[in-house]
């Protein structure tokens, strides 16, 4: 009874203490945590318009939003969630129940649109700067404001035929709850690696540029859970890392590759594309923005849209091109404004993404300078022109990036389907529990003490703990690697251990009363061991597009944890026991 | 009685052990020379350190290993196909193909083939690509680590005993280790992944772990007769080997990983050869230096 509160009085072991408690609130366990966590949301979607949002990258596995229930049917597992959503009928609602919120999603019908061979009068409702005409009254002069105006507009329109189709995704990815922080690499938890290397060496800024864009264009397709980071090697080669959670190879090989095929288009006829048609894009305030004509307005009570518009330069072959293209087409009138009957159609990867009026005097002229446009929505002004701005910068980000400085060549891909690596991580912790018995065993043979062998064991599995609650706490992803690293850190804390202990009891049959000076031998060689570790690992953290680095730092964040923290409590804990 | 004797024959002769780790390295070396003579490579470079396809397949057992090989063989001839069996509790757990393919309709290939031949879904598969160029810088990118890391763990060792000597012989034990375990893997026919090569860079830690606390409780120590430290580091070094070698042999039984399997064949070997070069090279080499030193003290 004295030894142990002995033991909670030492300072050694309070230290252990306070680490392993810091630990477990990072790594933050809780096994029966229930549901699908939301993965992504995707822009638009219905899921996005009930108010869903995808979560921050950098947010932990355990602040996730869960689904927990669907229409009041409760939601255990990814199979759950596909079969509920798959009987879901278009225009309904859908009741979804997460941990934090229930919302209320309206599901879209997928419709097919069949253009006829009709044309019919439709009414809009447009928003147009008129000049305005008033009366001073103190002066009685005449002066003229402009002003914007809402004017009901007739359009002929071609008449469709719609029909639905079936229901559209409600747009949510997803994937089993997490039941703790710690984040599983790529090989642990199923997903694609794809490593990609510029043609020919480019500056920093370059590829902070390219890095930028290659983030936006993912965010493009709505993905979130994507790590997109430089790398680099001893030898000075530069790489770029793109890691996506949950994609198969040929998902990602063409996700990465793909990305960014901008077209403009006329009807079935490319005016330009991305990259040599483009010259520049203006991204400087006088020429890009909130559109000062057309501005933000109010569509409903709590919705609100913006425009916004920036010029570019095309490059002569593209200003023949739509001259080629437009010379043909008719002048329609719509109120004081004169448009040619088809649109200027702007396709990212082969989705719309913008519809543009030509202007009538663009008919048949080869014109350069071209002013492109396109509007977002917000539940607030301010939102709508957050949203609009953002829309702006995706938009310019890519037509800017089909003339990239370099192209980019994949040089490595790694795929792990999600089953193999649920299996990795299960397989990681029967080892390392196998591993600890294996251990254990020999040390009970050799001591035969349960006061030295508990601790010995305990000590390694406490330099575990704070390793996961460290990498939990700065999101570091636990890789095959890491769990490399993880055996390294169990195998010289045991080693230690019996360092520690071997002295321990030596000086017992010597007579050395001074507890502290055969401490000091012990750590001596620890230190020792410590050090050659710690620089066998350095190089590590610099070579071959840092895919090792996860080992290096695993390893040394993990033996620096065991030798500054657990291991000095062991000793004092075995001082404790030991001594008569 | 006769585990005195051998005790014995250890305490005394010493400098006669130690030709077995001496003959030990000559042909470790000399087998390494000769794999490079005849592949012109020092190693057995896999996928990652050479560039092609690997393609890890679990779950498919009820198929034979060789009719799989010749299954893909016959569709790339040519080329370098070797098909391993995935084992796990002493299990089948299904096969992992290495081939020497790059061009993206190669893979294509290989992946609708084995989709095809045995109802495999894509998502199912783990499929690592490694482009050849790269392949090959990585492997130079990981023969500099090792290097470097053993030049830096070099130096602290000299810094830390600052006897040349003794230093000397903890960094050749710990030399000896790394040519010897990669000799035997050579011979063993494992290719090498970048995991393989991590598994190099631990073992410098592990060997020099056991060699720092022999020259520690010999040199640093005052008390008792050199035997005595010898023999006292001795039982606590064994004791560190041990644990780590009931570890590793428990991880080899049930990883279901290769590159977890690799990395633990890989310091299981190292473990072996550390005992041999701890305990007879280090030691000879320490007892030499301490009798010359303690020759010199009396002749003063």
């Amino acid at each position: 009874m004295n030894k142990a509160k002995q033991m909670i009085k030492n300072a050694r072991i309070i230290i252990l203490l306070v680490f392993l408690v810091f630990a477990v609130v990072a790594i933050h366990p809780n096994p029966y945590a229930k549901g699908v966590a939301i993965r992504a949301v995707q822009p638009n979607s219905s899921a996005q318009i009930a108010g869903i949002e995808s979560p921050q990258p950098s947010a932990t596995p355990m602040s996730r939003e869960r689904i927990l229930s669907i229409n009041n049917m409760p939601v255990e597992n990814v199979a759950d969630y596909f079969k509920y959503t798959f009987e879901l009928k278009p225009n309904t609602s859908v009741y979804i129940t997460t941990n934090k919120d229930t919302y209320i999603l309206k599901t879209k019908p997928i419709i097919q649109v069949e253009y006829l061979d009709e044309y019919e009068d439709k009414e809009f409702i447009e928003n147009v700067l008129v000049n305005k005409t008033y009366i001073n009254e103190t002066t009685q002069e005449e002066y003229t404001v402009e002003e914007e105006e809402n004017r009901t507009v007739t359009k002929k329109e071609r008449k469709t035929n719609t029909t639905i189709v079936g229901t559209e995704d409600l747009g949510m990815t997803i994937y089993e709850a997490p039941k703790n922080n710690i984040r599983r690499g790529l090989d642990l938890q199923g997903g694609s690696r794809v490593l990609l290397k510029p043609e020919k060496k480019i500056s920093d800024q370059d590829a902070d540029v390219i890095l930028e864009n290659m983030k936006e264009r993912l965010n493009v397709y709505g993905i979130t859970d994507v790590i997109v980071r430089r790398a680099g090697d001893l030898s000075g080669n530069q790489f770029f890392v793109v890691e996506i959670a949950g994609a198969a190879e040929s998902e990602a090989t063409e996700l990465v590759s793909r990305q960014g095929k901008f077209e403009a288009k006329i009807g079935n006829n490319t005016v330009f594309s991305g990259g040599e048609d483009i010259k520049y894009v203006c991204m400087s305030s006088e020429c890009a923005g909130i559109d000062p004509m057309r501005g933000c307005w109010q569509i409903d009570r709590n919705q609100w849209a913006c425009n916004f518009r920036f010029s570019i330069t095309l490059s002569p072959q593209a200003a023949e091109r739509q001259a080629e293209l437009t010379k043909d087409l008719d002048v329609i009138t719509e109120g004081s404004q004169e448009y040619l009957t088809e649109k200027l159609i702007l396709f990212l990867d082969d989705s719309n993404v913008d519809e543009l009026n030509i202007g009538a005097d663009l008919k048949g002229r080869a014109v350069t300078d071209i002013s492109i446009s396109g509007s977002g929505t917000g539940a607030t002004q301010q939102d709508a022109m957050v949203n609009t701005l953002e829309s702006m910068k995706r938009l310019q980000t890519i037509l800017v990036t089909g003339s990239l400085p370099v192209k980019l060549e994949i040089v490595k891909t790694d795929t792990i389907s999600p089953i193999l690596g649920e299996e990795f991580t299960k397989n990681a912790v029967i080892i390392g529990l196998a591993a600890v018995l294996a251990v254990a065993l020999v040390v009970g043979i050799r001591y035969r003490k349960i006061k030295i062998v508990i601790p010995m064991i305990l000590t390694p599995i406490c330099e575990v703990t704070i390793l996961l609650g460290i990498a939990s706490l700065i999101g570091w992803n636990l890789d095959l690697a890491a769990i490399a690293g993880i055996i390294i850190v169990l195998g010289t804390g045991v080693d230690h251990c019996i360092i520690i202990t071997d002295e321990t009891l030596r000086g017992e049959t010597e007579h050395i009363f001074d507890w502290k000076k055969r401490f000091k031998k012990a750590f001596f060689i620890i230190m020792g061991a410590y050090l050659t570790t710690f620089v066998a690992m350095l190089p590590l953290m610099f070579a071959g597009a840092g895919l090792l680095k996860g080992f290096a730092i695993t390893t040394i964040l993990g033996v620096s944890a065991g030798v500054f923290i657990a291991r000095p409590a062991f000793a004092a804990a075995i001082e404790i026991l030991l001594k008569e | 009685m006769k585990l005195e004797g051998l005790k014995n024959f250890y305490d005394k002769q010493y400098k006669k052990l130690l030709i077995i780790p001496l003959l030990l390295l000559f042909l470790s070396i000399a087998s390494i020379f000769f794999q490079y003579f005849t592949t012109g490579d020092f190693i057995n470079r896999g996928v990652t350190l050479k560039g092609g396809i690997t393609v890890t397949i679990p779950s498919l057992t009820d198929v034979d290993s060789s009719e799989l090989e010749s299954l893909i063989r016959s569709n790339f001839p040519g080329k370098d196909i070797s098909v391993r069996i995935l084992k796990a509790e002493g299990e089948n757990r299904g096969f992992i193909v290495d081939a020497e393919l790059e061009s993206s309709e190669d893979i294509k290939l290989l992946k609708e083939l084995l989709a095809e031949n045995y109802s495999l879904d894509e998502d199912d598969l783990g499929i690592e690509i490694m482009g050849g160029t790269l392949g090959a810088s990585f492997f130079k990118e990981t023969f500099w680590a090792i290097m470097i890391a053993f030049l830096l763990m070099s130096i602290v060792v000299f810094i830390y005993f600052k006897l040349p000597i003794p230093s000397l012989a903890v960094v050749l034990s710990a030399f000896s280790d790394i040519i010897s375990t990669l000799a035997v893997v050579n011979l063993l026919g494992i290719k090498l992944s970048t995991a393989g090569i991590a598994a190099f860079l631990m073992l410098i830690g592990y060997s020099v772990d056991t060699d720092m606390l022999l020259t520690t409780r010999v040199l640093v120590r005052k008390e008792g007769t050199i035997q005595e430290k010898i023999f006292g580091s001795l039982k606590t070094g064994m004791m560190m080997t041990l644990t780590t070698i009931a570890a590793v042999l428990t991880a080899l039984i049930f990883a279901r990983s290769d590159v977890i399997s690799q990395i633990m064949i890989i310091i299981l070997i190292g473990m072996i050869f550390d005992i041999i070069y701890t305990w007879i090279q280090n030691v000879a080499l320490l007892r030499m230096y301490v009798e010359r030193k303690e020759k010199k003290h009396e002749q003063s």
